[in-house]
């Protein structure tokens, strides 16, 4: 008996011809950039086509690591950008859940809700930030407008560091808080309406429905965006760039990687382009997100294998 | 049977196709113009792509401009693409790595490793330069029509001419507002304390005193270069100075220069300028909002457009309580013209300069942006040229064209007003000192 479906002799091959064109792609788009950024690491490359490059070792993991007070800084960025990813995963998780919740009833235009909640997140960060500071524009803004009758005054983005991080956090949860719903839409709308009724006429309470029928069989959507989250918010750097821009206080990694890499981290414009050290800067952040990213995603593995076997 | 050999075969073309797809003949690439020939003038149609940076004026005097040059030279189309000031170099980069632009808008070069100068990464445009990205202009009859001095400060590397710039700026005045001093019977400040005076007086009458395009980051520690500019005069010299460690960011004399920063920002500057645009800032001054707008002469025409009738005077940063101290204006080279060395429409990129470069057209040019001439011919019959013109004896390039940090040096290590409150962190000026010099120590100390 043939169990296979493609068949005997040449025709086996074509799962894996169906499979190459995706596979190069996936080889010229993402993993020969992410080789090519392990190699520059080791050069002084500065991005420019034709512009020497000479192999320095390991010259530029030095200068980020241990050189002088900027590699200080750049802990200090390495520190911020887990707090950035930290406020954003738990805040975005619990609201895309609570909101997914909500609009998952069958109440009317609970279409429009999902439509407004999901938004944000097509349109894109220049946008976004546009959006954003206009509505924190400090001289006559809204919310500038709405405190000052209250007496209270705020540069909002362009003052303190700790309070335009967290305009950023914000910003950033709004951004895309409505594809963490929509995931988590998506894995409600497996879990049976059997379940729910079987659990009624048992007597369950609503909490205890979510707690023993909803989240336990929202396990791979409640792992997906977790990572996705983690993962997600470790490498932002665009909202940053909109935003704030490069300013003392502010920088996360993401961030830190591409205004090294093209020059923006002065007021002069002028500045070199520093693509070798950004690639360094690149891999110290690739590993961040795998230490971080490889033990969460075994750890939600065996939680999803002891919950749905 | 039949089914299991029609998959593999459409698997196959399907792979066929893409793959072919994905190696399609590559876009046929334009005629390169024969080298030596005068004008593209009935040529083959060419599209010069010209990259600028935002200026309005200068965008505006570009577009008539173009239209000009393709109306003298009709095969040729322009095809300018703007790009913000902050984004220049990237783009810059990124399309002469490309081969996607011909013309490029560059800024004078500036920055350069000095002797003294240890483990620094060269400027951005002396990579491209040796990366051979840049056309050598030396022998081009149009680069005649400029300054010598200019030519060689802003456009020469290793006795080859790269650049035509176009004009030096000062960044280191104040704009006033002529009806504002005379209805609060202001005088014009020439000194440090009459401009603290002046400030008090507006706020008293309900008037903030001053603006800056801080959204950009940029322009509030900008508006405070007259400052150090007043403290230091010699700008190499104070470069020299930092590097070497015979000047402190927290010594005697830095400690002045931060206690008149944190009035400029603390009680000078609005709340509220952090999230002003740079390119709002000249119509927030000419609405007669503050009373003065520190910023560069570039801004003249953008005050001028938003409200023509606006009595403006611009004056050099009084930041010393000498008068004799406040004379210099600080400023650099500013828009340049560069050829991409691998252009294929090279004979046309060269007419558009040298079009470009004709006295009459750079006389209308200047007039536009207010750019202080390199042209020796060409003068800057301008308000802002007529304000300017009592200084332009002491005109200085300004530190910011000669500092280059050394790797290692952390973030604090620059003289901007904006690390103090409300804009930064900072609200004691001994601390704020204490710190831009450990940031700049550490980097020196790292280069040992």
């Amino acid at each position: 008996m043939n169990n296979y479906h493609f068949g005997r002799g040449w025709a086996r091959l074509a799962p894996y011809l169906l499979l190459l064109p995706g596979f190069l792609f996936y080889l010229v788009i993402m993993l020969g950039p992410a080789i090519a950024t392990g190699f520059y690491s080791f050069t002084d490359a500065s991005g420019i086509q034709g512009a020497k490059v000479n192999w320095i070792g390991l010259e530029n993991y030095r200068e980020f690591l241990f050189m002088g007070q900027a590699s200080r800084d750049n802990y200090a960025a390495l520190v911020r950008t887990l707090i950035f990813c930290f406020f954003v995963t738990t805040i975005q998780f619990s609201l895309g859940l609570l909101l997914a919740l909500l609009v998952n009833q069958r109440l009317r235009g609970v279409n429009i809700f999902r439509t407004i909640f999901f938004m944000p997140v097509i349109l894109g960060a220049v946008i976004q930030g546009l959006i954003w500071s206009l509505f924190l524009y400090p001289l006559g803004g809204p919310l500038a407008t709405i405190l000052g009758l209250f007496g209270i005054r705020s540069e909002f983005l362009g003052g303190q560091p700790a309070e335009a991080m967290a305009w950023v956090i914000f910003v950033q949860i709004w951004a895309n808080l409505g594809i963490t719903m929509m995931i988590f839409i998506a894995g409600l709308q497996t879990i049976p309406g059997d379940l729910y009724e079987s659990a009624r006429i048992d007597g369950a309470t609503g909490w205890q429905a979510f707690r023993n029928v909803t989240w336990p069989l929202l396990t791979p959507s409640v792992n997906t965006n977790l990572l996705l989250n983690i993962i997600g918010s470790l490498q932002a750097w665009q909202l940053f760039l909109v935003l704030i821009g490069y300013r003392n206080g502010t920088q996360v990694l993401g961030y830190l990687i591409f205004a090294q890499g093209f020059g923006q981290t002065s007021g002069s414009v002028t500045s070199a382009f520093r693509q070798g050290y950004a690639a360094a800067a690149s891999i110290v952040l690739f590993f961040l997100v795998l230490v971080i990213g490889l033990p969460v995603q075994y750890f939600l593995q065996q939680r999803e294998r002891r919950i749905l076997g | 049977m039949v089914n299991q050999r029609s998959t593999l075969f459409g698997a196959l073309l399907a792979l066929v196709l893409l793959l072919s797809a994905c190696g399609a003949s590559s876009p046929t690439a334009p005629a390169a113009q024969a080298p030596g020939t005068a004008a593209p003038a009935g040529a083959a149609p060419v599209t010069l792509r010209v990259l600028v940076h935002q200026n309005p004026p200068m965008v505006e005097f570009m577009e008539q401009f173009n239209q000009r040059f393709q109306a003298t030279y009709p095969n040729v189309k322009v095809d300018m693409t703007v790009v913000n000031a902050n984004e220049l170099s990237t783009v810059t980069q990124t399309r002469l790595t490309a081969n996607d632009v011909d013309v490029i808008d560059i800024f004078g070069f500036s920055n350069q490793a000095q002797p003294y100068m240890k483990n620094v990464t060269p400027p951005n445009w002396q990579t491209l330069i040796e990366a051979g990205l840049l056309l050598d202009l030396t022998d081009q009859p149009f680069v005649k029509n400029y300054d010598p001095a200019a030519i060689a400060d802003a456009g020469t590397y290793n006795g080859k001419v790269y650049q035509v710039n176009l004009g030096r700026v000062s960044y280191s005045g104040i704009y006033y507002n002529k009806d504002l001093f005379a209805a609060n019977n202001v005088a014009v400040p020439t000194t440090w304390s009459e401009l603290v005076a002046a400030c008090a007086t507006f706020k008293a009458a309900g008037i903030e005193c001053m603006t800056a395009g801080g959204k950009d980051g940029w322009p509030i520690f900008v508006g405070a270069y007259g400052l150090i500019g007043a403290m230091y005069p010699d700008q190499a010299g104070l470069v020299e100075g930092l590097w070497t460690g015979s000047i402190a960011w927290n010594d005697a004399k830095a400690l002045d220069m931060w206690s008149k920063m944190q009035i400029y920002a603390r009680d000078m500057m609005e709340r509220g300028a952090s999230g002003i645009a740079g390119d709002a800032a000249p119509g927030r001054f000419a609405s007669g909002a503050v009373a003065m707008f520190p910023g560069g002469t570039w801004y003249a025409s953008a005050i001028e457009a938003a409200e023509p009738d606006f009595e403006w005077g611009y004056i050099p940063f009084p930041g010393s309580d000498n008068p004799d101290e406040n004379k210099y204006l600080f400023g650099k080279y500013d828009q340049g013209w560069a050829i991409a060395a691998n252009t294929p429409n090279k004979e046309a990129a060269l007419a558009y300069l040298a079009a470009f470069s004709d006295p009459a057209n750079y006389q209308a040019f200047i007039n536009a942006v207010g750019f202080i001439p390199t042209q020796p011919g060409a003068t800057l019959d301008t308000r802002i040229g007529a304000a300017v013109a009592p200084y332009l004896a002491n005109f200085r390039v300004g530190y910011e064209q000669y500092w280059v940090a050394p790797k290692g040096a952390g973030e604090y290590a620059n003289p901007y007003a904006s690390y103090f409150q409300p804009f930064g962190t900072y609200n004691d000026v001994q601390t704020l000192a204490d710190k831009v010099q450990a940031d700049l120590q550490s980097g020196l100390d790292a280069n040992q």
